[in-house]
């Protein structure tokens, strides 16, 4: 069982060795691509073995899979499955046109599978030091992607993404440092007064203050790698700036590892502190809604309004942990799976958008339907589904969370409403404009035929949102309660 | 038993003297650079700062006798001591043969006032009663949160890119003085895994760095503005 939870993390490592046999851009993608498929049944075989027999541990809390690990594990590997096939179309089509060097081909391979690798790694880890640890090291495989195309603008997006995060991971390592000193009361050894689950059996006895400032700086530091205002500043310019399956995986894989963290820390936090940890989460997360929706308003470079969109996602996920109770955790958790394969598909569909019209702007892509209509079709569906529109899943876990807050009679939940609705117009208006229209003469150049590749992650993508906004299926549901169940 | 071996860790003897002094040593070191306008300047206080937490890990270890934290104590004096200031100097400074740091937002001797109210704020923050057992020497606790908070304030007034790294050099050495006398029975496999990204992490952003550099001819973050729209 322990082999199978090492399977997931260590099978989208292929493409980092696919280099080392001398493999070009072709067999690069179809190796990274694989390696995400494999993840991704393996970590549906963890969840079943998870459902079945309970959490999986070994090596002293070093390894530890309970339902909630096992599936963030499960959303995580079908990101990188998504963007894996992504990233196969994308360097196949950079090879053949010249953008990328060999070298940078295989650097995209090597570090691609290595962020993969190590981000998997860090959801299946008992142990708090080694969560960061892997998560650190994932942000540092990351950066390299995210400078890849080394011009001027990436290297400056790297260089600011590389040192924020850093500062804020570093404040998570001080937040793990005093959570170790507050476990100090307890008759633990050393190694288990790090470990997850023996933290979680004795929370009430936590130290007060220490947990207190553990809980804090865990938000801001693990904040930072999550997108929340006021500490997301680098996540548009890195989303941006970042070859597109990279960015989908930015988006929705690394973001949601961070919250992860925060997830772990707040069910350790909540005996000692009760409200207090849920009002953290709400002041933090409502900064994130408002921060981007209102940047979204603004026009411009598509991916970053994109990325704004994930700070206002990400929000929403932490107020639904604000709002607490079964009905918010469900709500967030559920909302997190919907967000991630929804901002998957956008940053696809974003990718292909750039390599046939060469910009990132919007104001230069109209008519995108016409042009290329599976492109243009899936860029005005995945907005809608982002945006929480039925019958995609977004709209049931948004409802799900609104609900979460009228049930505490909060009228905290109007509010969220509200900014909903702001998002949804600044956010369509601009994704629609894009799609609609006559495409003009940019658009004939644009229109060329459409790379099956390309074409899988986008489809099975929306097919998996409009699937899980009519059914959800009941492996999944009881995958969550039980993730719930690890939470309170 | 670990209990009873941290209790030699009091600040009445040898050991707790001896963390307490290098503790003062790092801080000053850190007000040091903040007060510096030289590159050279900076990565000379960094790497007197790593020797003294190499030696303070060394003292540590020697008062628990624990042989994981001499390994830290060894791996910090080669790598933080040694081989991240040659390299910083090698590849960056000589290179882009850079001297002053003339992108500075705040003027030195405002800066170091801030510094000494962010010095006194953890003092105020983290009083040794706060802390339930009185586990180390209390006094390097708040001197270490003051170090993390002066290398997050080199981060913030200066805009040169080595300038920031160097800032969050100093402030991850304070998390590890932090480290080694809050919890100075942290799993080894941890701490070695920390150290590990450190490595990795200086040697991407000196990549970047120098990559930045060679475009844009002064790598200080004002000139990072095409981001900005």
């Amino acid at each position: 069982m322990t082999a199978l939870v090492v399977l997931v993390a260590a099978l989208p490592l292929l493409g980092a060795l696919a280099p080392i046999a001398g493999l070009r851009a072709r067999g690069l993608g179809i190796a990274v691509a694989a390696g995400g498929i494999g993840g991704l049944a393996a970590a549906v075989a963890v969840a079943v073995q998870v459902e079945r027999h309970g959490p999986i541990r070994a090596l002293a809390g070093f390894v530890y899979v309970d339902s909630l690990g096992a599936f963030f594990a499960l959303t995580i590997a079908l990101v990188v499955t998504l963007a894996g096939v992504g990233s196969a179309a994308y360097l196949r089509v950079e090879e053949e046109r010249g953008g990328l060097t060999v070298l940078q081909v295989r650097l995209y391979a090597i570090f691609f599978a290595l962020f993969a690798g190590l981000m998997l790694a860090s959801l299946e880890t008992g142990n708090l030091g080694l969560l960061w640890v892997l998560i650190e090291a994932s942000t540092l495989a990351s950066a390299v992607l995210v400078g890849l195309e080394a011009k001027a603008r990436s290297l400056e997006a790297a260089w600011k993404y590389i040192i924020i995060s850093s500062f804020g991971v570093t404040m998570a390592l001080v937040a793990t440092l005093f959570l170790y000193y507050a476990a100090s009361p307890l008759a633990l050894s050393p190694n288990q007064r790090l470990t997850w689950p023996a933290l979680f059996v004795h929370a009430h006895l936590l130290q007060h203050d220490s947990l207190r400032l553990a809980f804090l700086l865990a938000v801001i530091g693990y904040g930072t790698k999550v997108g929340l205002a006021p500490m997301h500043t680098w996540l548009p310019d890195a989303h941006s700036e970042a070859p597109s399956p990279a960015s989908a995986m930015l988006s929705a894989a690394l973001l949601n590892t961070g919250m992860y963290a925060i997830v772990r820390f707040q069910a350790i936090a909540i005996p000692e502190l009760g409200r207090y940890t849920n009002h953290v989460l709400l002041v933090f997360g409502f900064a994130s809604i408002v921060i981007g929706a209102l940047f979204m308003v603004r026009r411009g470079n598509f991916k970053r309004l994109f990325a704004y969109s994930s700070v206002e996602h990400m929000g929403i996920i932490s107020v639904a942990l604000g709002f607490g109770g079964v009905l918010g955790i469900y709500g967030a958790l559920l909302h997190t799976l919907n967000h991630a394969i929804g901002k998957c598909v956008l940053f696809l569909t974003s990718g292909e958008l750039v390599q046939r019209w060469r910009t990132r702007e919007s104001a230069g892509i109209v008519g995108a339907l016409t042009a290329a209509p599976l492109v243009g079709g899936v860029l005005l569906l995945g907005s809608l589904a982002i945006l929480g529109s039925p019958p995609f899943g977004l709209f049931l876990s948004e409802l799900t969370i609104v609900r979460a807050g009228f049930r505490g009679s909060s009228p905290l939940a109007f509010l969220l409403l509200a900014l909903l609705v702001l998002a949804f117009i600044a956010f369509a208006r601009t994704t629609a404009a894009m799609a609609t229209g006559e495409p003009g003469d940019a658009g004939g150049e644009a229109g060329g035929k459409q790379s099956v590749v390309a074409a899988v992650p986008l489809v099975a993508g929306m097919a998996a949102l409009l699937l899980l906004g009519l059914w959800i299926p009941g492996g999944l549901n009881s995958l969550i309660m039980h993730s719930i169940g690890a939470i309170r | 038993m670990i209990a009873a071996a941290v209790e030699s860790l009091s600040a009445a003897s040898t050991s707790g003297v001896l963390l307490d002094l290098s503790a003062v040593v790092m801080l000053l070191c850190a007000f040091a650079a903040l007060g510096s306008k030289l590159f050279d300047r900076y990565v000379a206080y960094y790497a007197l700062q790593s020797i003294v937490l190499a030696f303070a890990a060394a003292v540590v270890g020697d008062a628990l006798g624990q042989i994981d934290l001499w390994v830290l104590a060894v791996a910090t004096l080669l790598i933080k001591g040694i081989a991240i200031p040659l390299a910083t100097r090698r590849f960056l400074l000589d290179r882009l043969e850079l001297r002053r740091d003339v992108a500075v937002s705040t003027g030195l001797s405002t800066s170091l006032i801030i510094g000494a109210f962010l010095t006194a704020f953890a003092y105020l923050a983290i009083r040794p009663g706060t802390l339930p057992h009185a586990l180390v020497a209390s006094a390097v606790v708040p001197l270490s949160t003051a170090v993390i908070l002066l290398g997050g304030l080199c981060m913030v007034v200066r805009r040169h890119t080595i300038a920031q790294l160097i800032g969050w050099l100093i402030l991850e050495n304070g998390v590890f003085l932090g480290a080694i006398t809050l919890t100075a029975t942290f799993p080894f496999i941890v701490e070695a895994g920390v150290f590990l990204d450190l490595v990795a992490a200086v040697l991407i952003m000196i990549t970047f760095v120098s990559g930045l550099a060679e475009r844009l001819a002064t790598a200080a973050a004002p000139e990072l503005m095409e981001l900005r729209h």
